[in-house]
């Protein structure tokens, strides 16, 4: 079963359709939605494709969403995982400092307007980072083990279209995170255990680049990979300068450099960005090396292209006739990221420019879908 | 290990007598006897651990919440030499030929209703015969494309068919793990006989898929549909289009339109020639069938009648295996084919003869009830180890709805060494072969062992708890 984008997060007004779901099919498929879109156009009833076989539109949405579910639970455990050593080295941060970090990594995963969350802070329980990570690995919705069990329920309705290999890799990290040691193993060293889900999604990638035909079904594994990267980017980025900047002098020197690092830790870009600007930490580079840059991987600028190039491989094997509007959506947005000017980026005008950016890749979300998961 | 073995005073597959191996058993046995517990007890962690990463697993319902479940693996193979197989293979054919024709004949003259060889009430009164096919001409006049019949020994190492399952049985991919899992774990074991292989029988289906196909015969497509992921064998499912090549759907993959069958795919609806269906004929189509299943495809059954679509298994199978036609089994065979039947059925009693009813009402005690539309090891007694309530209880089900109950005498299964704890014990047996129809039969060279875990237990199904074992068909030594 499909796992489909859930409507009832009171969130952002950003991205309605992009949060996706927190049910294995919130919406069942024979809602009234899916109902209209039974009725048969024969304009769409085609002659057997020219290029290959066709894709069922569910397997295309669950190899959507297994991907997806699988580069969030990257994201979610570097984010947490970074935030937990960063805090170690802030040892002696106000404890007001503190919370404000972890609220912004909850901010960051959304989980900041849920009802545990908000009664901890209204009853004036200090918000601390063991109740974060161990919320993480709960099994309730947004956490940690809940997107790998999405990504693997998605990868186990199309398991003959992914190869054995895929299967393999994501069942195993599944297991290992449900086995009866995990919580002696979070307790001793939740470093092993987060560490353990990053390397289990960039394996997944890799197993999935080798062994998989870069036909359709990998496009859309491509394609979902990458917005779903630069949308967590965006997010990572919004958030940290919110707190960063609101906080003035509040925080000396090495304790806000500590800080500048952990963001570009959080998108796993720190070595790529020290080997750029060696030895600056100035906000301003980093929020271009982080959207703008052309050729870091962890970055806005090159996961939309990437995205694009994934939209434009498969509507051209597919060729129905409102297919490019998510492509016009994103390469829009690319040529505006590559012809961005630095100062575009400086100081009031981040934010702005990072909403629209957000708005942009929600829009592209759903764009896919209509154009290929509701026929 | 085997220095505790009892022979039960039943059929043992492997011992003639105490400590003497069967001859096709010897090199098995040797070797087994050779190694210790600890390196036995590795070899049973490593397939457990690659049953479970590989997700081979079935679903079993408690509470309605479903759990993964591994089959459990029994690592001591089951063995059957070509010479004893050359017997159930053509006993096998026989017997899905005839129940072909029988199905073909139910669903057109009934000759054999008015032939007074199968009472006509039977027929009329089963469940699972569909009105909805009467007159319906199906590709080649073949109903049971994929039959999965249930063998089991008597004391005497007799085969016996204890039930024939001609509308969706399944196992089938756990026949082609077992072995890909004990050539992996075990693979000194096979070093001293020919087994002959069962990883063709993807092919052999898809092939026999492909034969059903009315239009566009050069390039049909085929797809198998699942009941969805939830399903307790979605893995097989999932397993059986991956090894043909096919795509996987669910009910709400496919659409009707002007009396042709489609699918939906991101380029558009495209049509689909032959379904291998693993849904029940009740969920097929709301519009035909059971009006409140989600699971199907609205108008299926008429693009079916217009002939422009094949299912595999042909709807209405369900006629042949009810249990209570099952005794006729033989004389069908007799009618059709003027042969006597090469493997015998267990003696059965059916609770709509009066003077049969009447017998298994006086002994119970002695005797195995069954619905004859259970499966699954559920809605059964057995009656020498059912408490008086419990015999109570299905003597007053039996006496409201006799139709729908059939008695055979209790049958010592053989058994076979498993590994219990740290050494093995015997434990009861059955096997299911699996035959596929086409154009004419083909029987696949092995099957499924099911073992009933629990000792002394008859019950081998697998949401009973019961486990499986490799196989193999042996080449007899020159």
């Amino acid at each position: 079963m499909t796992t489909q984008p859930d409507t009832d997060f009171n969130e952002t007004e950003l991205e309605p359709e992009l949060e996706p779901t927190n049910k294995i099919a919130a919406i069942p498929r024979g809602s009234s939605r899916r109902i209209a879109a039974r009725i048969v156009h024969s304009s769409l009833v085609q002659p057997a494709a020219s290029r290959g076989r066709p894709m069922l539109s569910r397997v295309a949405e669950s190899m959507y969403w297994m991907s997806r579910y699988v580069e969030r639970a990257e994201h979610i455990a570097r984010i947490v995982l970074v935030n937990s050593h960063m805090l170690i080295d802030l040892g002696e941060l106000e404890q007001d400092m503190q919370e404000k970090q972890w609220l912004g990594v909850l901010r960051i995963l959304r989980l900041d307007q849920r009802a545990e969350v908000q009664e901890t802070i209204a009853a004036g329980k200090p918000l601390i980072g063991q109740h974060v990570s161990g919320f993480m690995t709960s099994e309730s919705n947004r956490s940690l083990i809940s997107a790998l069990t999405k990504a693997r329920e998605n990868a186990r309705s199309i398991r003959e279209n992914i190869s054995l290999e895929m299967w393999e890799t994501l069942n195993t990290l599944y297991w290992s995170l449900l086995g009866d040691d995990v919580k002696q193993r979070f307790d001793e060293s939740p470093e092993e255990v987060f560490h353990s889900v990053i390397m289990g999604s960039l394996l997944f990638q890799g197993v999935s680049d080798q062994t998989l035909p870069h036909s359709q079904s990998w496009q859309f594994i491509q394609l979902a990979k990458y917005l779903e990267r630069a949308d967590m980017i965006c997010r990572i980025v919004d958030t940290n300068f919110d707190i960063l900047q609101s906080s003035g002098d509040f925080c000396e020197t090495p304790l806000r450099n500590i800080q500048w690092m952990g963001v570009l830790r959080s998108c796993c870009s720190i070595e790529a960005y020290q080997r750029k600007y060696i030895g600056d930490l100035d906000p301003l580079n980093l929020a271009a090396f982080l959207l703008l840059d052309a050729e870091s991987p962890r970055n806005v600028r090159y996961s939309i292209r990437a995205a694009k190039e994934a939209i434009a491989g498969i509507a051209g094997s597919v060729h129905t006739t409102d297919t490019d509007a998510c492509e016009r959506i994103l390469g829009r947005l690319a040529a505006r990221l590559e012809y961005a000017e630095i100062s575009e980026l400086a100081g009031d005008r981040l934010k702005p420019f990072i909403s629209k950016l957000q708005a942009s890749i929600s829009e592209a979300s759903n764009a896919i879908e209509n154009a290929y998961f509701l026929h | 290990m085997f220095d505790q073995y009892q022979l039960n005073g039943i059929f043992d597959e492997m011992f003639e007598a105490s400590s003497t191996p069967r001859a096709h058993y010897e090199s098995v046995f040797g070797q087994l006897a050779e190694l210790s517990n600890s390196a036995f007890q590795r070899r049973r962690r490593m397939a457990d651990l690659s049953f479970r990463n590989q997700g081979i697993t079935f679903t079993v319902y408690n509470d309605d919440t479903g759990v993964e479940r591994i089959f459990p693996f029994d690592l001591v193979p089951r063995i059957v030499p070509a010479s004893e197989w050359q017997v159930i293979e053509r006993g096998l054919e026989q017997r899905i030929t005839a129940l072909n024709m029988f199905c073909h004949d139910v669903y057109h003259e009934q000759r054999i209703l008015r032939e007074g060889i199968v009472p006509p009430e039977l027929i009329y009164s089963a469940q699972m015969f569909r009105r909805e096919m009467l007159h319906v001409n199906v590709p080649n006049d073949v109903y049971i494309h994929v039959c999965g019949t249930d063998l089991i020994r008597d004391k005497d190492g007799n085969y016996l068919v204890l039930e024939d399952n001609g509308r969706t049985p399944s196992g089938v991919s756990y026949v082609l793990e077992n072995r890909a899992i004990m050539k992996r774990v075990f693979p000194a074991l096979f070093a001293s006989y020919r087994v002959r292989p069962v990883e063709d029988y993807p092919y052999n289906l898809l092939q026999c898929l492909k034969e059903l196909a009315q239009f566009r015969v050069d390039d049909p497509t085929i797809v198998v549909l699942t009941p969805g992921i939830y399903n307790s064998a979605y893995y097989e499912h999932s397993f059986l289009a991956r090894q043909m090549g096919v795509q996987l759907v669910e009910g709400k993959d496919l659409i009707v339109d002007n009396h042709f069958v489609y699918m939906r795919t991101t380029a558009g609806l495209r049509r689909v020639d032959v379904i291998y269906r693993r849904l029940d004929d009740d969920f097929l189509d709301p519009l035909c069938f059971r009006g409140d299943s989600i699971l199907g495809v609205p108008g299926l059954m008429t693009v079916y009648r217009c002939g422009n679509v094949a299912l595999a298994n042909a709807v209405g199978t369900g006629v042949s295996d009810d249990k209570a036609v099952y005794p006729y089994v033989p004389a069908m065979i007799k009618f059709y084919l003027s042969q006597e039947p090469i493997l015998n059925n267990v003696e059965t009693y059916n609770c709509q003869d009066k003077s049969d009813l009447s017998y298994v009402l006086e002994n119970l005690d002695k005797l195995v009830v069954k619905n004859t539309n259970g499966s699954g090891g559920y809605g059964m007694l057995m009656g020498h180890k059912s408490t008086k309530d419990e015999r109570d209880d299905f003597a007053a089900k039996i006496k409201t709805d006799p139709r729908n109950f059939i008695a055979q005498p209790i049958v010592e299964l053989s058994q076979h060494p498993s590994l219990v704890g740290d050494h093995f014990e015997g434990r009861r047996i059955d096997l299911r072969p699996y035959i596929l129809y086409g154009q004419k039969p083909m029987v696949m060279q092995g099957g499924l062992t099911r073992v009933a875990l629990e000792e002394g237990s008859l019950v081998v199904n697998s949401s009973q708890g019961g486990g499986s074992k490799d196989t193999w068909v042996v080449e007899d030594a020159r």
